[in-house]
């Protein structure tokens, strides 16, 4: 199995999504596709995002590829219907999107293909999001966990005003913020300063801030 | 010494009376003539207005003309939101797909309104203190153009999977970039500076900087009318920036401020000027005390190097930036005194 994840990041580290594509249906068509997700894919992206972040071995343009070999593999897994607890994503509801002004959504789209493929129940708003319409549709879904993305300072600021939406409507710990975008990279302390309850280094730590997120949002429910 | 004269004494390495202080300030001078975006990145008298303020106020060595190209996207049809502190951004791209290219019409730099916005405002600029100021354009190298045409992920996608449909790409947005900048050149900007984004180690691999990026800008390159500076796009450009040496026309690379000069000046030989310094985005976090600090450790480390500018990475100093800090870096340089060659 460490050998298949390691080709299989290999693949991906050369940007060769038709060869990482074939390892894992090769793989598939002995195991099946039923848990090429935990046991194959999701180890491998582990990795990918743990050197992303420490060693900056990898470029964007890889884990955009990555990205990509996950939606092909999450396509070729509903296509089959081969989803993972009967059908129905098994983590969320949580939702994501760009901050008001915000129009750079490459991050935030491979943040929700990395959240689908670890079983979250992903609702992605898109762009140019209005703070009030995250709370509205966090409060609709019963989102424990938003997810805002910005690129720059300026737009990165107007997260505060989810911040002060959420805090408004006595939300506060119920409903998660959690931030990121290339922005929070550069400027230490920045997530702390919008208001957000937490960031992740990179698209691939999404879903670990998440559970994280969701967890810390039970407790505050629960008073654990 | 004018600002016009210690550049290129910096250029061909001559004795200096101070250091040339060159951070960019194109965003900022909308700040301090209190000028709306909207009118600032449309009306050349109004951008031209701020950057007489900007060098009024911090006596800078380099005045930069608009650093807007998401207008670039809106000259092929993507959409524009304008924002209150930022340069404009692309809200939608004008195609969505490759399959759409063929369909776009390219537009003519001579007459686009949105192109000969650029080419007016560096007229103006250079009539009014070209003289002794140079003027810097800013531009992304011509593999960064179709993101704000397709969208970004369109056009990485593109260039990893489909090869045949980024040369196709590429043959329409080439002559028009030389022509764009031929344009700018003619109109007076001294050098034109290019973020390097298809060449950035945080954006592609290195198989993409040599086999996409560099065959395509050496050829453009070479067909342009004067000096370029290479521009580290907002990330650490030392990965990849021996894949960027030996290219035609360049005359300088600004290097990021995560960047280790001396192995910058080491790679990219002794006869390139090399512009470091200060963060744009976190410079107005920082303390005056820090800025002064921070500039201070870098013009001495390069205090031998001739050919050292001392600049901003990154894009535009952020509008929030207190003018104290711009002031902080400037008396720094002043206060480092002669550069002898």
């Amino acid at each position: 199995m460490m050998d298949l994840q390691q080709a299989l990041i290999e693949r991906i580290h050369l940007g060769d999504r038709g060869g990482a594509n074939a390892l894992l249906d090769a793989w598939a068509l002995e195991s099946g596709y039923e848990h090429l997700l935990a046991e194959v894919l999701e180890p491998a992206l582990l990795v990918i995002g743990e050197e992303w972040n420490s060693s900056e071995t990898f470029t964007l343009a890889q884990v955009y590829v990555a990205a990509k070999v996950t939606e092909d593999l999450l396509g070729k897994i509903v296509a089959l219907r081969k989803i993972p607890s009967g059908g129905q994503p098994a983590k969320g509801p949580v939702l994501i999107g760009n901050i008001e002004e915000d129009f750079h959504a490459l991050g935030r789209k491979m943040v929700g293909t990395f959240l689908r493929a670890e079983g979250w129940d992903v609702h992605d708003l898109g762009n140019d999001v209005p703070a009030a319409l995250f709370v509205d549709k966090a409060q609709e879904i019963s989102a424990r966990v938003i997810g805002v993305s910005a690129m720059m300072m300026t737009t990165a600021c107007n997260i505060k005003r989810v911040r002060e939406e959420i805090d408004q409507r006595g939300l506060t710990g119920r409903i998660q913020l959690a931030v990121g975008g290339a922005v929070f990279h550069v400027c230490p302390g920045l997530a702390e300063e919008v208001g957000g309850d937490g960031t992740a280094a990179n698209a691939l730590g999404a879903g670990g801030l998440f559970e994280r997120l969701w967890e810390q949002s039970i407790g505050k429910e629960t008073g654990k | 010494m004018n600002s016009m004269e210690r550049v290129l004494a910096t250029l061909a390495g001559k004795p200096l009376d101070r250091r040339v202080f060159a951070p960019v300030l194109g965003l900022y001078g909308a700040r301090l003539t209190n000028c709306p975006l909207e009118q600032y990145y449309n009306d050349p008298a109004a951008y031209t207005a701020g950057q007489s303020a900007v060098r009024e106020t911090f006596r800078p060595d380099v005045l930069c003309a608009p650093l807007a190209f998401a207008a670039i996207g809106a000259a092929f049809g993507s959409e524009l939101t304008v924002l209150a502190t930022e340069s404009p951004n692309v809200r939608r791209p004008a195609i969505q797909s490759l399959e759409e290219w063929d369909s776009l019409v390219p537009p003519d730099p001579e007459k686009h309104p949105l192109l000969l916005y650029f080419r007016d405002t560096i007229r103006l600029m250079a009539a009014q203190h070209g003289s002794e100021m140079p003027i810097a354009m800013v531009i992304p190298i011509p593999m960064d153009i179709p993101a704000v045409i397709m969208g970004l992920e369109n056009w990485l996608g593109t260039v990893l999977f489909d090869p045949d449909g980024a040369k196709r790409v590429m043959e329409m947005i080439i002559p028009l970039y030389v022509r764009l900048v031929n344009g700018f050149f003619a109109a007076g900007a001294t050098f034109v500076a290019m973020p390097c984004g298809f060449a950035s180690s945080a954006i592609v691999t290195r198989e993409i900087v040599t086999n996409f990026t560099r065959p395509i800008l050496a050829k453009v390159l070479a067909q342009l009318r004067g000096p370029v500076i290479l521009h580290n796009v907002g990330a650490p450009m030392l990965p990849y920036l021996d894949l960027l040496t030996g290219l035609p026309s360049v005359a300088a690379y600004i290097v990021d401020q995560r960047d280790d000069l001396a192995e910058a000046r080491r790679l990219v030989g002794p006869d390139s000027v090399l512009f470091g310094g200060l963060d744009c985005t976190t410079i107005g976090q920082m303390t005056v005390a820090e800025v002064d600090e921070r500039c201070r450790a870098i013009l001495e480390e390069r205090r031998h190097d001739p050919r050292f500018v001392l600049g901003t990475s990154g894009p535009d100093v952020s509008w929030n930036t207190p003018p104290e800090n711009i002031h902080a870096m400037r008396k720094a340089v002043e206060s480092f005194g002669r550069i002898d060659a």
